[in-house]
């Protein structure tokens, strides 16, 4: 059995700890669930269908620094799931990298250490002999990684571009079928829990530059940094830029490409029957490559759709390490 | 990369031949001829000659390569154009857009205006030689930046 610490008892691990009561993962057994209050251990398993909502309001649980649980002594696996932090990328960069050095498995959907460090934290895995996955990051349940690590070997990917954040593009899409404004779309959005109460990061392009650094590093081997991304937001679109684009039988997209080695997010026009043009919340990711040329994915881009990318990562994990004993 | 060379030729045997294997020698596939004998000026015979070069290096190289046997090239023209739509929001000065568009070598083929003037938003279609495209997208950026103004270009298909 892998021994499991979910780090981090937010929307995901929750929604995470619900898709395991109904279909638990052979092979894996959870033995920790912690937020940043403190945490629930047990070394036989902690039974999943009686937890509690609140974490602390369960009998057995402990305060005190979860990240103490990370050794190979209580864990093989660490799913780390706290909350993204751009700036310094912590907690999660410290729990990832104490993790791997411990010798521990590491599967995350926190962008902050992924955006901040990713290489190094490649390196480290391959030195501590380690897996690390982080499909969760980019495209929620889009299996954008791992189809290229499984489906795309020996063929290169020459450019990457796609609508890679869900608040805006339901915005836009709301802009383009109601003629809403900016400002009545996005209080529409966080109405809906679309948006979060601070929509900053997503509307100013912010989120869908994180993820187009993570696919830039990650998949064409480049070693760039957030600031290495010329960004433009959607809160300067009008109804009327909207109209204008409709006419020529186009929308306006916010679009994250990396081409030639440049990485930049911004509004672009695009025609509605392009294969990148979807709307709600829905995701694209579009990529070229030598061989197979393009290829086009579509799916939801956050909420529940990424424990499907967290399951199959530890399924991963879990196969990789059968495999090596 | 297409162009249609312009060239004056002298009206004497072999000059033509000179030429092609210039053209060839870097690369060129010859698509077309049209020999305008008709509009013979001061003894040259304009010759429009439409070439597929793999790259604008190699059309540089047989631009030099035709002239040093003296023959001069009086026009190179890209034969393949984009056109595409753009938009511009915000606050617009239509002249040093428009302006910026035919200095980099664009032609503005369709303009339109909507909203208010400090909330603009202008449409334009434009038609640029592919090579200068990159230019000018570039230039209209800087340009609608220091205007305060957010330009939108197409996708790409």
């Amino acid at each position: 059995m892998i021994k499991a610490l979910i780090l981090g008892y937010g929307f995901l691990g929750k929604s995470l700890i619900k898709r395991l009561i109904i279909e638990p993962v052979p092979g894996l057994l959870i033995v920790g669930i912690a937020n940043s209050k403190g945490y629930i251990y047990s070394s036989e398993g902690i039974k999943l269908k009686d937890l509690k909502d609140k974490l602390e309001e369960n009998k057995e649980f402990e305060t005190g620094r979860a990240s103490d649980l990370i050794s190979k002594d209580y864990v093989d696996l660490l799913i780390e799931l706290t909350p993204t932090n751009i700036i310094t990328g912590e907690p999660g960069l410290s729990h990832v990298k104490k993790a791997i050095t411990q010798g521990i498995d590491v599967v995350t959907a926190n962008k902050g250490p992924v955006v901040l460090a990713l290489n190094e934290l490649k390196k480290m895995a391959d030195e501590n002999g380690v897996i690390f996955r982080y499909e969760g990051t980019v495209g929620g349940g889009i299996p954008i990684f791992s189809l290229i690590d499984k489906c795309l070997r020996g063929d290169k990917v020459i450019s990457i571009r796609g609508i890679l954040n869900g608040t805006t593009n339901y915005i836009l899409t709301r802009m383009h079928f109601e003629g809403l404004t900016f400002e009545l779309a996005l209080r529409e959005a966080m109405m809906l829990g679309i948006a979060e109460r601070n929509p900053t990061l997503d509307v100013e392009g912010i989120d869908t530059a994180i993820k187009i650094v993570i696919l830039a590093n990650s998949i064409i081997g480049l070693n760039k940094k957030l600031s290495d991304v010329k960004i433009r937001g959607i809160t300067k679109i009008t109804p009327e830029a909207i109209s204008a684009a409709k006419e020529n039988g186009m929308t306006i997209k916010l679009i994250g490409s990396i081409e030639d080695g440049e990485l930049s997010v911004e509004p672009r026009l695009i025609r509605l029957n392009h294969p990148l043009c979807v709307h709600g919340t829905l995701n694209a990711i579009n990529i070229r490559t030598s061989i197979l040329k393009n290829l086009t994915l579509i799916g939801e881009g956050a909420g529940e759709s990424t424990i499907a990318s967290i399951i199959n990562d530890i399924y991963d994990v879990i196969t990789h390490k059968s495999a090596s004993i | 990369m297409r162009v249609r060379l312009t060239l004056g030729l002298v009206d004497r045997p072999g000059t033509l031949l000179n030429v092609l294997e210039q053209i060839a020698i870097h690369g060129g596939n010859i698509i077309s001829i049209i020999h305008n004998r008709d509009r013979i000026t001061a003894g040259y015979v304009p010759v429009s000659i439409n070439v597929e070069f793999p790259s604008i290096e190699q059309l540089e190289k047989a631009k030099i390569g035709i002239e040093s046997i003296g023959v001069p090239v009086m026009e190179a023209e890209t034969l393949e154009k984009k056109i595409e739509t753009l938009l511009l929001i915000g606050s617009i000065d239509i002249d040093s857009t428009t302006e910026a568009i035919q200095m980099e070598g664009g032609k503005v083929v369709g303009l339109s205006l909507t909203g208010s003037p400090s909330s603009a938003c202008l449409k334009l279609i434009v038609e640029t030689p592919l090579e200068k495209r990159q230019r000018l997208i570039k230039s209209l950026e800087t340009l609608a930046e220091s205007q305060g103004s957010l330009l939108i270009r197409e996708e790409e298909s």
